[in-house]
């Protein structure tokens, strides 16, 4: 449904997405990535906002830039909260579904309204609406007129946890009626929950493409350093030195020893039962280096 | 034109700041108006009251206040996305902002000005007051509508544009008059009244159409930089 060909998009010297590929299609798929990593901007010329520098992307195998039409099968809610404030909830949405011709613009937006568990009748003007609110207007105008195509800008973004399960969800369910679901984030576990097939871009490139698993395991064969806080740190080290889940440690005062993998699957695996070995306590496990930006380098150098 | 589009721009148009100002500037203009009818040499001081008011400030000062904001403000909080993102044609988009604007400034220039003409006392003054208001402020409106589409500082761009080519560098010569907006519907006074003003030459028939060519190429510019643009 949406294809990208050797896109690249720059501003200026800054180089935003970088000979970019992929092609995707029904079902949810996550567009991984830190901040600055060049999701928005990918997000933003699949729906035509932006012109790519270079390359081309098709949606319906039209080119959304170029061609008005193909924005009718096409569904965005952007990053940013700007919405038009001086609106209610349901006039906003129905100028979506007015704009989108469709034949009953009210009731497809008090429909799309309730879908996303606000209050249709609610009066008040958007600028009063608190955050989460907001992303949830902002995915009620993207949905209003059924697209086939859903791009969504880090969307739960604001949410509380029971909305960002039942956000999760409608993605889901939409991605089960054949719709492509684009979701962009930037919170590792939270792509974990949206689907198998994720995209990871770092750096403006796409770093890593597939089933999150494997993914997931491609990052866990990264080196990791970890810090472990426990009353026996020497007896601990020299048990997972044995089983040769770690490369190397290092002790820090009475209670911590930092230590470091090859394989955090396995280290995973067997750091509990080395410490039931040890009759060590656990009292904490911490990644050293497992902020996303790290990990995202470690995939560009793949 | 969209419909819709048209109806959400209008609604941005009228802010109470905004509102504030256009009373201002009417009461401004009625005030003017009585002086001039009370002058010695009615015709020409209500002439060129209404030229160097109408004209030169009110017409120029509401048409960049509310044109440069129509697509202006939307580009400036990010949310012409929510009217790029539909499948509308560009073309309606732009031509939905124009008519914004020139639904509130035509009719409330036009009144205000007519209303000061007939004030003035002077009778061939009143159908010309209407005519050169109306012109004038839909000219400015395609000026300012692109501006505020093109530039992020357009209501400082077109202070700038009013005060140094508008009221300024137009007065220096045949030619700058030729490319100033302001000396067209100034010209339909001078016709109207026989009051000489510092106009460049040209037909009685170019007063009229230059300023609805100014308009509508304002509004083309406008409509082609809604397919070029990016959107936020």
């Amino acid at each position: 449904m949406v294809q990208a060909a050797g896109v690249s998009k720059w501003f200026g010297d800054l180089v935003a997405v970088s000979d970019v590929s992929f092609s995707i299609g029904a079902g949810v798929t996550a567009l991984l990535g830190p901040n600055g990593a060049g999701k928005s901007t990918m997000l933003r010329m699949m729906c035509g906002l932006a012109k790519p520098s270079n390359g081309s992307v098709t949606v319906l195998g039209k080119e959304p830039r170029s061609d008005v039409a193909v924005l009718g099968r096409i569904g965005m809610a952007p990053q940013q909260e700007s919405l038009l404030d001086h609106l209610s909830g349901q006039e906003f949405v129905e100028l979506a579904a007015n704009l989108h011709h469709l034949q009953r613009p009210a009731e497809s937006a008090r429909q799309a309204i309730q879908t996303v568990e606000l209050d249709p009748d609610d009066p008040r003007r958007l600028s009063t609406y608190s955050k989460g609110m907001r992303q949830r207007i902002k995915l009620a105008q993207a949905i209003v007129h059924d697209p086939l195509v859903i791009a969504l800008d880090e969307p739960l973004t604001g949410l509380d946890p029971r909305q960002r399960r039942e956000m999760i969800s409608l993605f889901h369910r939409l991605g089960s009626e054949g719709k492509c679901v684009i979701v962009s984030s930037h919170v590792l576990d939270e792509v974990e929950r949206f689907g198998s097939r994720v995209l990871v871009m770092a750096q403006g490139r796409l770093a890593a493409e597939g089933d999150f698993r494997e993914i997931r395991n491609l990052m866990d064969d990264r080196p990791l350093r970890i810090s472990i806080r426990t009353d026996q740190p020497r007896e601990l080290a020299i048990a997972l030195l044995d089983r040769g889940v770690i490369s190397g440690c290092r002790l820090e005062g009475t209670d911590g020893v930092v230590v470091d993998t090859n394989d955090a699957a396995a280290f995973r695996r067997a750091v509990a039962p080395a410490a039931r070995e040890q009759d060590a306590s656990l009292r904490e496990l911490r990644p050293l280096d497992d902020d996303l930006e790290s990990v995202f380098r470690y995939l560009v150098a793949q | 034109m969209n419909l819709a589009v048209y109806r959400v721009i209008l609604r941005t148009q009228l802010s109470p700041a905004r509102l504030l100002v256009l009373a201002g500037l009417s009461g401004v203009a009625i005030l003017l108006a009585f002086t001039a009818r009370a002058s010695d040499d009615t015709v020409e001081v209500a002439t060129r009251t209404i030229a160097n008011f109408g004209i030169n400030i009110f017409a120029a000062f509401i048409a960049l206040a509310l044109g440069s904001a129509a697509l202006g403000n939307l580009v400036e909080d990010r949310t012409l996305v929510y009217l790029w993102l539909r499948p509308v044609s560009r073309h309606s988009i732009a031509t939905a902002a124009m008519a914004a604007v020139v639904t509130v400034v035509v009719p409330i220039l036009v009144v205000v000005m007519t209303v000061a003409a007939v004030i003035t006392g002077v009778g061939e003054l009143v159908a010309a007051t209407a005519v050169a208001t109306a012109l004038a402020a839909f000219a400015y409106s395609g000026i300012f509508v692109a501006l505020g589409l093109r530039f992020k500082r357009s209501l400082l761009i077109g202070l700038g544009y009013i005060a140094i080519w508008e009221l300024l560098m137009s007065r220096l010569g045949d030619w700058f008059a030729r490319l100033s907006i302001r000396s067209y519907p100034m010209s339909i006074l001078s016709d109207a009244t026989d009051v000489s003003m510092r106009l460049a030459d040209r037909s009685t028939l170019a007063s009229y159409i230059v300023p609805l060519a100014v308009g509508l190429a304002g509004l083309l510019y406008t409509s082609w930089s809604l397919t070029r643009t990016e959107i936020d």
